[in-house]
């Protein structure tokens, strides 16, 4: 079990930052994910990790020893590639049996933990096959196997599941996450699927232009974002104008065509200030439309099975999108009365 | 790739030998003989004493000679004309998807390149000469009293040459057109155009870079080809390879023969580069 | 053009291409003791003839063995070079691309006839084979570079990558890993080199010296002299000689050889 530290890691290409002095501290067995658009730094961060990349400045720390000038075969990790990189020439049995034979592990004792390796990820009996026999979730699972196999200090994925089709994406999530719980492994997962990375993580680092937009749990990240961008990027969001009446402590009173609410704030505003605040769609209920209530237009209705998706549209003219079950269903051109309990709205920024 | 390769003299070591191997026995060389074309030529000796111009002098004074280049360079045209006209849908059809033997055609079309060009030759010489297998049959037929003049001349000279050079045409043609994708033309198709017109306005100017490649490597290939034009044409049709060879082989003028060699390479390089132009300009418009 | 028209025209286009090698197979069984037609029957007199002909046997064996010792030349210093230049060559990739197919690019009698001169500038001049062996294997030099970069290039950067993070220091990852994926570049490399320099006409023509005369050197002298269909037989048995190693090549090693 390894603790990673990270401190103001930058790789620079010429003047162009990939990743800029970010530092972030992860935990004995944590599962963590890096989430961002492609071309964040995300992957660039994971190669620095695992030696692929060379550090331009900073230090990363394993069990608080700096690694930084350590070769990737001496670093002790085990990773797992997005084209999951198993060797093509080599059976399931040698693949795994690599990495261990470079650790000069003793026949009896290989067999032994490849089997084991093999048992965990539901691949007994597969040995002798070549990768190109597998199916895509088999030889996903085998570059898991031989990533684990080795135990190393710590495992890194670089987008894995995204070759898979939607259905097994969704199980080998569970999947994963199931086994890295057991296997109880420092995990240091990349994707720019927020949905990978809200179920599977016990933190996410949210990544914008080679900077940590935020770190958080998965019910931080959604529910209280740091701003409008990592709002935006997570999950939909409506953004809601809104002005600040008056400040209190760590408070702010503001009035929004949706009501007035008192929200707790981390941003300085002042009163007069115009703010975003964010509200996911599905914190919106609808019913008729009664008199004194927050009011809106239904302009089009999506129906998805479980979900309904409305696109509302407010009488100062500002778009809504709601989300609601599908249980009261509301026709283009209904009026309906909007309900969002305050503890639904979060003040992510100051308008311009 | 991992970054800690590049450092190091480590990997200039692996391209080192090929590297010196180029600029020895290649670059030098070349070099050489632009010095020996300004060589005096030698009496008795390959070459004399100090530098001249007497080399170039003699070519440009001489028609025989420039028609002689001329007459390369036509040679060069035709054969590169015929190449693409009668390769274009060779390589087109190997192409297609569905093509049913493509091991076999792609075979037959490599087939010329694994037989030596003096066997090729050979077998050209069999089939045209006066009392070879085309004109003796057509005898026999009785459809000719005389044999028709199939070799000794710039037509026997051409179909050779169409024959040894045609992989090199048909190759990156294909090359080219594999690598249009194929809903490009199904774009076409469903936008309305018939069969013919997605060829023409989307096939066509895509493979355009292949089918440059393919004329600049036969023309190339034909000014400068030696057994080809010295088998069949005999004593008779000479191109300027031949004068040029037989020149440094048989009466040992390397200066001269060097300029000569030079005169056909700078032209030819000339009308490579031009056709270059010409061709780009075309498909940036189109 | 529609499909059966294509069709039709690519035939005759094949039988064109075919046409000349197989006169010349054909011709080697004409029993009459010159090229005519219709053939005078069958026989295997003119192999019989080139086979007791110690000018065409030690051509033969000649050629064998500059394209053998062409092919161990271009082959290790040809795989090199695509080494380098697909994993380490960064700025100057284009410039090695380049200069690695110049002799392919350039016009060979040119490149025969600078070499010729250079020889004999150098001292090395034409008494042996030195001269010839490298003229040969500038020749073959790109095709070993073209079929071994080829199979780098569908190398996966990631198995090595794989192959680092699960421990193996360099030596080990290119002996386990590198050289098994790309064994069929090399080895096709090596044979297509083997192939084009035994059937390297001009290079050899101005470079042999006295006694060294390849098998296609050899019979093009003799054709300017001589019609008889011992010539037909020897281009036979070159042809063999040259699809063997193809077949071999392609059928038991299951290679497919990057000619461009």
């Amino acid at each position: 079990m390894t603790e990673v530290s990270i401190e103001k890691l930058t790789k620079s290409y010429g003047n162009a930052r990939a990743v800029n002095a970010i530092s972030m501290k992860i935990a004995e067995g944590e599962f963590i994910s890096l989430l961002g658009p492609s071309g964040c730094g995300k992957t660039t961060t994971l190669k620095m990790i695992a030696g692929f990349e060379d550090v331009t400045e900073g230090a990363i720390r394993f069990d608080g020893q700096d690694v930084v000038n350590t070769p990737a075969e001496k670093r002790d990790i085990g990773m797992v590639f997005q084209n999951y990189a198993l060797f093509p020439h080599m059976t399931v049995e040698q693949n795994l049996a690599f990495g261990l034979e470079m650790r000069k592990v003793p026949k009896p004792q290989m067999r032994e933990r490849i089997a084991k390796v093999l048992d965990m990820v539901q691949l007994k009996g597969y040995e002798a096959r070549y990768p190109r026999q597998l199916s895509g979730g088999q030889q996903q699972r085998v570059a898991l196997a031989r990533a684990l196999v080795i135990e190393p200090k710590i495992l890194l994925l670089d987008e894995p599941l995204a070759n898979l089709d939607a259905k097994l994406r969704e199980e080998m999530r569970v999947f994963i996450r199931d086994l890295q719980r057991r296997v109880g492994i420092t995990t240091v997962y990349v994707t720019h699927d927020q949905a990978e990375a809200m179920t599977m993580s016990d933190r996410v680092v949210v990544m914008f232009g080679g900077r940590i937009a935020q770190i958080g749990s998965p019910t931080d990240i959604y529910e209280r974002p740091e701003n409008h961008e990592v709002a935006e990027f997570v999950g939909q969001v409506n953004l809601v104008e809104a002005k600040v009446e008056s400040v209190g402590e760590g408070t702010a009173t503001v009035t929004s065509p949706l009501g007035n609410f008192i929200l707790p704030t981390k941003i300085s505003v002042k009163p007069g200030n115009m703010v975003s605040l964010a509200l996911r769609p599905e914190a919106i209920e609808l019913s008729m439309a009664t008199a004194g209530q927050p009011a809106a237009t239904v302009l089009a209705s999506y129906y998805s099975g479980a979900l309904m998706d409305y696109r509302l549209k407010l009488d100062n003219g500002d778009e809504l999108h709601a989300q609601t079950f599908p249980v009261n269903r509301f026709a283009e051109g209904d009026r309906v009365a909007l309900h969002a309990p305050a503890e639904r709205f979060w003040l992510v920024g100051v308008a311009q | 790739m991992s970054p800690g390769k590049t450092k190091g003299i480590g990997p200039y070591l692996l391209i080192a030998p090929a590297g010196l191997l180029l600029a020895i026995f290649l670059v030098l060389p070349y070099l050489n003989i632009g010095v020996m074309s300004f060589r005096v030529p030698g009496q008795g000796t390959p070459y004399g004493e100090g530098f001249t111009l007497v080399n170039y002098a003699r070519f440009f004074a001489d028609s025989f000679y420039i028609w002689q280049v001329v007459n390369t360079l036509w040679i060069g045209f035709l054969t590169t004309a015929i190449c693409l006209v009668i390769g274009f849908p060779v390589a087109w059809q190997l192409t297609r998807p569905n093509m049913r033997f493509r091991g076999l055609a792609y075979g037959l079309v490599l087939s010329p390149l694994l037989v030596g060009i003096v066997i090729r030759s050979y077998g050209w010489t069999i089939l045209l000469g006066n009392n070879g297998l085309i004109n003796r049959t057509l005898t026999n037929m009785g459809l000719i009293d005389a044999p028709l003049p199939l070799m000794y001349n710039a037509l026997g000279i051409i179909i050779a040459l169409v024959h040894v050079f045609l992989p090199f045409m048909i190759l990156p043609i294909m090359n080219g057109i594999q690598g249009i994708d194929p809903s490009l033309e199904a774009a076409a198709r469903s936008l309305g155009a018939s069969r013919a017109t997605a060829f023409r306005r989307i096939v066509l100017p895509l493979s355009m870079p292949g089918i440059q490649a393919g004329c600049i490597l036969v023309f190339v290939l034909s000014l400068s080809a030696y057994v080809t034009p010295s088998l069949i044409g005999g004593l008779k049709v000479k191109t300027m390879a031949v004068t040029v060879v037989d020149a440094l082989i048989d009466t040992f003028q390397w200066p001269f023969g060097s300029a000569l060699a030079l005169m056909l390479s700078v032209t030819g390089a000339i009308i490579v580069v031009i056709f270059g132009r010409m061709t780009r300009m075309k498909w940036k418009v189109a | 053009m529609s499909r059966p028209f294509l069709t039709g025209y690519c035939l005759l286009i094949y039988a064109f291409l075919l046409a000349p090698i197989l006169v010349v197979v054909g011709a080697s069984f004409n029993a009459g003791a010159f090229l005519t037609f219709p053939p005078q029957g069958l026989s295997f007199r003119w192999y019989v003839t080139f086979f007791n002909n110690e000018v065409f046997m030690r051509a033969i064996r000649t050629s064998l063995w500059v394209a053998f010792v062409t092919m161990i030349i271009s082959g290790v210093i040809g795989t090199m070079a695509a080494l380098f230049h697909v994993l380490h060559a960064r700025r100057s990739k284009d410039v090695v691309r380049i200069a690695m197919l110049a002799p392919l690019l350039l016009p060979e009698v040119l490149t025969a006839i600078s070499l010729l001169f250079f020889v004999y500038a150098i001292g090395i001049g034409t008494q042996n084979m030195v001269g010839m062996i490298i003229g040969h294997v500038l020749i073959t030099l790109p095709f070993v570079f073209i079929n071994v970069s080829a199979s780098l290039e569908s190398f996966d950067p990631s198995w090595d990558m794989a192959a680092r993070s699960l421990g193996a220091p360099k030596l080990v990852r290119f002996r386990r890993i590198m050289l098994p994926m790309i064994k069929s570049g090399v080895i096709g490399g090596c044979l297509f080199a083997f192939i084009i320099s035994f059937d390297i006409f001009t290079i050899s023509f101005m470079l042999k010296g006295v006694g060294t005369s390849t098998l296609p050197i050899q019979l093009f002298d003799y054709l300017r002299t001589n019609f008889t269909p011992e010539a037909a037989a020897v281009s036979t048995v070159s042809i063999v000689l040259t699809l063997t190693v193809v077949i071999i090549s392609e059928k038991v090693l299951g290679l497919r050889i990057h000619r461009f």
